[in-house]
């Protein structure tokens, strides 16, 4: 059985082996429906909307996924140098890519490593702070569908959340990546088992006329705040959060022998 | 994680890329979709003629041209209402079921087919009639093995307009039939 429902200001389809699960695959949409609840920027009233507007002036108690993404957010930051920055959300308001919530005024914007962990559940940040969890959450909802299909007793099948896909079981699924000179065009990578990949690039942002959402958190000047990539970049991990995170990371060092990617045992594939 | 990368892959070489062209999936029949998004629940079907009056203020407030067909609606036994609908953007077509809710909020979205096409010259209402009476179980299956592609997918803009416009049919026209079928129930139950 294959589903597919926008979610994630995307569309996200399941597959599953078996022709009968349909509520296996209802309660892994809803964990997908859940982490947008939590997480997303466009509502002002999720969990994120709520620690960007209140957690450098009070504790935020926040739900554990959201705890366990901003934990791996840190942990990549760190791993990365911080080339992986979810502190850039005001970046991507400037740009007209998300929308305006909060008015920050004479601040200094924080980024994710002001935010530190009073209990599991519980986040303060030293300075204020524009979280956005657009460049992790989607990988992370991906991890979690398969967690619930996997729970329902789904014995093999994918998730495909706009590109961030995750296989598990005996599945060996193909896999294709769009050629980044002509998005119609697709590269044959070869086949994946149990494991998650996730790309990204600019060719659709190009073609609608968009500035890049690729933010380089480390950026000098202005003009070098959205970075201008060419290729494609794509990184291969157990788990989607990884994939996700790690595809800014290749993005933006330009390198797939970065440190960064063995040291969460991932692979990075260039396309360019 | 097992990776078997494709051999160019591993050799770094050029690699050969085949052209999608028109890339379409079929995910769940509208019985299916029925289904899942009323499940246990009676589906009465439900034509309305859309009034010119009518399709210009749906496009008004979705910004949707492609006229809208009022075949494809059910009344489910509850008051809620299932409408089947078309987006037609410059790259793709998708084909998706809204559930709403007696209330008229929208229940649930569940797409039953996605049409991804790169006919960059062809003028919109021509891309559309190549489609015209198609259903699921017609054979446009092209490129049926094209599955899992590993870049981004086309955003889902034009389905939210879609469904606003979608709301605007159920505050226009479906809200108020919803309530004298109601009434008619009560009185029945009197």
């Amino acid at each position: 059985m294959i589903r597919c429902k926008p979610l994630l200001g995307t569309f996200v389809e399941i597959s599953i082996k078996e022709d009968d699960g349909q509520e296996a695959i209802d309660n892994a949409f809803l964990a997908i429906q859940r982490v947008h609840d939590l997480m997303g920027f466009h509502n002002p009233k999720s969990e994120l909307s709520r620690m960007n507007e209140r957690a450098h002036l009070e504790a935020v108690e926040i739900h554990a996924w959201t705890a366990q993404v901003i934990q791996i957010a840190k942990e990549i930051h760190l791993a990365s140098n911080g080339l992986f920055d979810c502190g850039i959300g005001h970046r991507l308001v400037e740009a007209g890519l998300l929308p305006r919530h909060i008015t920050f005024t004479n601040h200094e914007l924080g980024g994710i490593e002001d935010i530190h962990f009073l209990a599991p559940d519980l986040i303060k940040s030293t300075r204020p702070v524009c979280l956005d969890l657009g460049g992790i959450a989607k990988g992370y909802a991906v991890d979690m569908a398969v967690r619930v299909l996997l729970s329902e007793g789904i014995s093999s099948g994918s998730v495909n959340a706009g590109g961030d896909l995750r296989v598990f079981g005996d599945t060996f699924l193909p896999i294709q990546i769009r050629n980044p000179e002509s998005p119609e065009k697709l590269i044959d990578i070869g086949y994946l088992e149990n494991g998650a990949i996730a790309t990204s690039s600019l060719y659709f942002a190009k073609r609608d006329h968009q500035q890049s959402h690729i933010i380089n958190p480390l950026a000098q000047n202005p003009s070098a705040i959205h970075a201008e990539v060419f290729g494609s970049y794509s990184v291969l991990a157990k788990e989607c959060v990884y994939a996700d995170a790690l595809t800014k990371v290749l993005a933006l060092s330009n390198n797939e022998h970065h440190p960064c990617f063995s040291y969460f045992s991932a692979q990075a594939l260039r396309i360019v | 994680m097992i990776w078997k990368p494709s051999p160019l892959a591993v050799l770094g070489l050029a690699m050969i890329s085949a052209p999608i062209v028109t890339q379409a999936k079929i995910y769940v029949s509208v019985e299916q979709a029925q289904k899942i998004l009323f499940p246990n629940k009676a589906l009465l079907k439900n034509p309305i003629i859309i009034t010119g009056d009518l399709q210009d203020k749906m496009r008004a407030a979705s910004s949707i041209r492609h006229p809208f067909q009022g075949d494809r609606i059910w009344k489910a036994s509850d008051g809620g209402w299932l409408v089947i609908d078309e987006v037609v953007g410059k790259h793709e077509m998708i084909t998706y079921a809204a559930a709403i809710n007696p209330n008229g909020s929208i229940a649930g979205i569940e797409i039953l087919k996605y049409v991804e096409s790169y006919g960059y010259e062809v003028a919109e209402p021509q891309w559309r009639k190549q489609f015209i009476g198609k259903t699921v179980n017609d054979p446009i299956k092209l490129n049926q093995d094209i599955q899992n592609i590993g870049g981004a997918t086309l955003s889902c803009k034009h389905l939210t307009d879609g469904v606003k416009r979608i709301t605007v049919l159920y505050e226009l026209a479906l809200k108020n039939s919803a309530s004298s079928a109601t009434s008619t129930h009560m009185s029945t139950a009197k």
